[in-house]
C-alpha cells in the first residue's frame, strides 16, 4: 500500500509536469529551465517526438496509464495479477526510454533539459520503489 | 492576480493538494464503509440517498477536484469546491482526532483559491469596493 501510495504520487506529478510542458509547447513559450539554459534546444530538437507523436503527449500517456493501473490496484479491481504486470512491464519500458532520451541529451544533443532529466528520475524511482518493495 | 502562477509554491501547493484529492477519492472508493464511520449520525440521517453511494458519491468529487487542480484546468473553481467540500467535511464530521488536518487542507485550499483567481473577477471583486 504505501508502495502503491508513492508510486500513484509519482505519476501524479508526471503528469503535472507533462501537462506543463505541452501547454508551453501549444502556446510556444519557453519553459521555465532552473538547471542550464538549454531546455528549448533539447524539447524542440528533432528528438522531441517518436514516430509523430511528441514526447511530451507520450510521457503523459504513460503517467496516466500509471495513475490509474496504481487506482485500480489499491481499490482491487480484477484481474489484480494483469494490472500488476502491465504496470511493471510500463515502469520497465519508461525506465528504458528515459535511459535513452538521458543519453541523447548528454552525448547527441550536448545540452540538458530540466524537465526532461525531472521526468527521467520520477521514472526511475518508480522503478526503485517497484524493485524494493519486490524485495520487503 | 495570473502572475502567480509563475510562482513555484503556487505549483508546489497546487500539486500537493491535487495528490491529496486524488488519492482520499481512491482511498474511499476503495472502502466506502470504513470512511462513512467519520459521519455524524446526525448528519447520517440527513442524507437522502444510501451512506455508501453518498460516500461513492465524495470520491468522485474528490477525483474530479485533485484532476482539475493536477492539470490546472479552473484551478481557482476546483479550489472553491473542494473549500465548499472541506468546510461540509468538517462540519458533519464533529471534532476528531484529525480535524487538525482537514483544517490544515482548508485554509491550504483557501490560498489557493486566493492565487489562483482570474484578473476579469480580482478587477469585478475591486470595483465593487470602490
Amino acid at each position: 500500500m504505501t508502495a502503491l501510495a508513492l508510486l500513484f504520487t509519482l505519476s501524479a506529478i508526471g503528469i503535472s509536469e507533462t501537462v506543463y510542458l505541452i501547454k508551453k509547447r501549444i502556446t510556444a513559450e519557453k519553459p521555465v529551465c532552473p538547471i542550464g539554459e538549454n531546455c528549448a534546444l533539447v524539447l524542440t530538437s528533432h528528438w522531441s517526438k517518436i514516430f509523430i507523436v511528441p514526447n511530451d503527449i507520450l510521457g503523459l500517456l504513460f503517467y496516466i496509464v500509471v495513475s490509474f493501473i496504481a487506482g485500480f490496484l489499491v481499490i482491487g479491481v480484477e484481474p489484480m495479477l494483469f494490472w500488476s504486470f502491465i504496470f511493471k512491464l510500463a515502469v520497465a519500458f519508461g525506465t528504458l526510454l528515459s535511459l535513452f532520451f538521458t543519453y541523447l541529451q548528454w552525448r547527441i544533443i550536448r545540452a540538458w533539459c530540466f524537465w526532461c532529466l525531472m521526468s527521467a528520475f520520477t521514472i526511475w524511482l518508480m522503478a526503485s520503489i517497484i524493485l524494493i518493495s519486490n524485495f520487503i | 492576480m495570473y502572475d502567480s502562477m509563475r510562482k513555484t509554491s503556487y505549483h508546489i501547493l497546487r500539486v500537493g493538494l491535487a495528490i491529496t484529492f486524488l488519492w482520499i477519492g481512491i482511498l474511499i472508493l476503495k472502502n466506502p464503509e470504513a470512511w462513512s464511520g467519520y459521519l455524524q449520525p446526525w448528519a447520517a440521517e440527513l442524507l437522502p440517498i444510501p451512506i455508501n453511494q453518498a460516500m461513492m458519491g465524495t470520491a468522485i468529487l474528490d477525483i474530479i477536484i485533485g484532476a482539475f487542480l493536477l492539470v490546472d484546468f479552473l484551478p481557482w473553481l476546483a479550489a472553491l469546491v473542494g473549500v465548499i467540500h472541506l468546510v461540509m467535511v468538517l462540519a458533519v464530521s464533529g471534532i476528531t482526532d484529525i480535524t487538525v488536518r482537514d483544517i490544515g487542507l482548508l485554509t491550504a485550499t483557501l490560498a489557493l483559491i486566493i492565487d489562483s483567481l482570474p484578473s476579469s473577477l480580482t478587477q469585478r471583486i475591486t470595483f465593487l469596493r470602490k
